[in-house]
């Protein structure tokens, strides 16, 4: 066993160690809880610094690339690739397509509902619980209702397009530019998009691959906020 | 830092190689995490192979994440900023050992504004740091070096920069944490 990671948590850290004194360390943590928790403290300072430093969003191409990547078919390839050459590869390799096909697509689809399940669940306790302001957006003509729930500071949005069987894209409108936000999820006829932490935003748009299709205006006013959508906790 | 709603399930289903909770896990932190690998790189493409190669290799290694380690937005962040941290010392090899290539132009794109507030707080605590601390943290920060260049560099023995990032490091946490009102979740 390697020896405990002692002064080099905060080393491991910040990477600054040398790859194969990080890797001997991410060996010896599989083992030694206490080591785990001094990095993971660590682990929380540089995440501190990280967030202070300026934010991009994820450009949509990363977030299609990672959705390939974790798909079934990539897990099996890259179970595949490290188990030993298979015998009669090729009758084997149909029988079990066919085979694991139908299992693979209940995967797939167990594993994106159970994401939009947290999600949705996410923001409906914020619904449920916190105070927040409701803004529609302004429609183009063949845009589905959709409409913004936000808390009274900005920290989190919801998103909620209504009798949407596809996901659209949200992107928030600044200064002549569009950032990505992130995709709405369909599950029963309602997509959702749910921000659990952000900053205020005045304007966001509704987007069908790279067309606006509908934009909300919120309002950062300090009034109180309507009573059906203002809920104590 | 707390925990949003969900933080803890995700964090289990994580520990556990649950598929859908990577998936999740990458929604809710992809700004962070790109920024995180781009703030290193300067480079969109090569952060976004960054983060696909991290999250690959965290697929492939079950195991990579427990809940002892606690904050899991935490881990992911590192985890991604150390694959960055690797690349840009590549990248740096690949210079220096082709020295008759021209140096690879460097990337002139805008970052956004940041919080200024956000930047005075790192400023800030960095500068209430005594000096010799600063330095170190600064070099293997900001600079990406490791502490044996560390070490080199000031002119100072291994254990004594390892002693100052440690300290620099812990103060720097909580002192960003104070400012921003928050309670580090160490449970």
């Amino acid at each position: 066993m390697y020896e405990h990671v002692e002064d080099r948590a905060a080393l491991y850290a910040l990477g600054a160690l040398a790859d194969d004194e990080r890797a001997a360390i991410d060996a010896h943590l599989r083992d030694c809880s206490a080591c785990t928790e001094a990095v993971g403290a660590a682990e929380d300072d540089v995440a501190l610094i990280v967030s202070s430093e300026p934010q991009r969003l994820a450009p949509p191409a990363l977030d299609a690339r990672i959705g390939r990547l974790l798909q079934p078919r990539s897990l099996e390839t890259m179970r595949r690739s490290r188990r030993p050459a298979w015998p009669s590869a090729t009758a084997i390799a149909a029988a079990l397509l066919l085979g694991l096909l139908p299992s693979a697509y209940f995967w797939s689809e167990n594993r994106m509902l159970h994401g939009a399940m947290l999600a949705q669940s996410n923001a409906i306790g914020r619904l449920a619980s916190a105070p927040h302001r409701t803004a529609h957006f302004r429609l183009a003509k063949s845009s589905p209702p959709a409409e913004v729930m936000y808390a009274l500071d900005g920290s989190w949005y919801v998103v909620v397009v209504r009798d949407a069987s596809k996901s659209f894209s949200v992107a928030w409108m600044h200064d002549g530019v569009q950032t990505m936000l992130g995709e709405t999820v369909p599950n029963g006829g309602v997509a959702m998009l749910y921000l659990p932490k952000s900053h205020r935003m005045d304007r966001l748009a509704l987007m069908d691959g790279d067309r606006v299709v509908a934009e909300a205006t919120l309002s950062w006013q300090s009034t109180v906020p309507n009573r059906r959508s203002a809920r104590s906790g | 830092m707390p925990a949003a709603e969900g933080d803890e399930a995700l964090a289990a289903a994580f520990a556990e190689h649950e598929g859908w909770a990577f998936g999740e896990a990458y929604r809710r932190y992809a700004a962070l995490l790109y920024s995180a690998a781009y703030n290193v790189l300067r480079n969109a493409d090569d952060a976004q192979d960054c983060i696909a190669d991290a999250v690959a290799r965290l697929w492939r290694s079950r195991g990579a994440y427990s809940a002892s380690r606690g904050n899991l937005r935490s881990f992911l962040v590192v985890c991604v900023r150390n694959e960055a941290i690797s690349r840009r010392r590549s990248q740096a090899r690949t210079i220096r050992l082709e020295e008759r290539l021209a140096a690879m132009p460097v990337e002139h794109e805008q970052l956004p504004v940041s919080d200024p507030i956000e930047r005075d707080r790192v400023r800030s605590a960095l500068l209430a740091l005594p000096r010799e601390q600063r330095t170190a943290l600064e070099l293997a920060y900001y600079e990406g070096k490791t502490h044996s260049e560390i070490a080199a560099e000031l002119q100072e023995p291994l254990g004594t920069i390892k002693s100052r990032i440690k300290h620099g490091l812990r103060k720097l946490g909580s002192a960003l944490e104070s400012t921003a009102g928050i309670e580090r979740d160490r449970s």
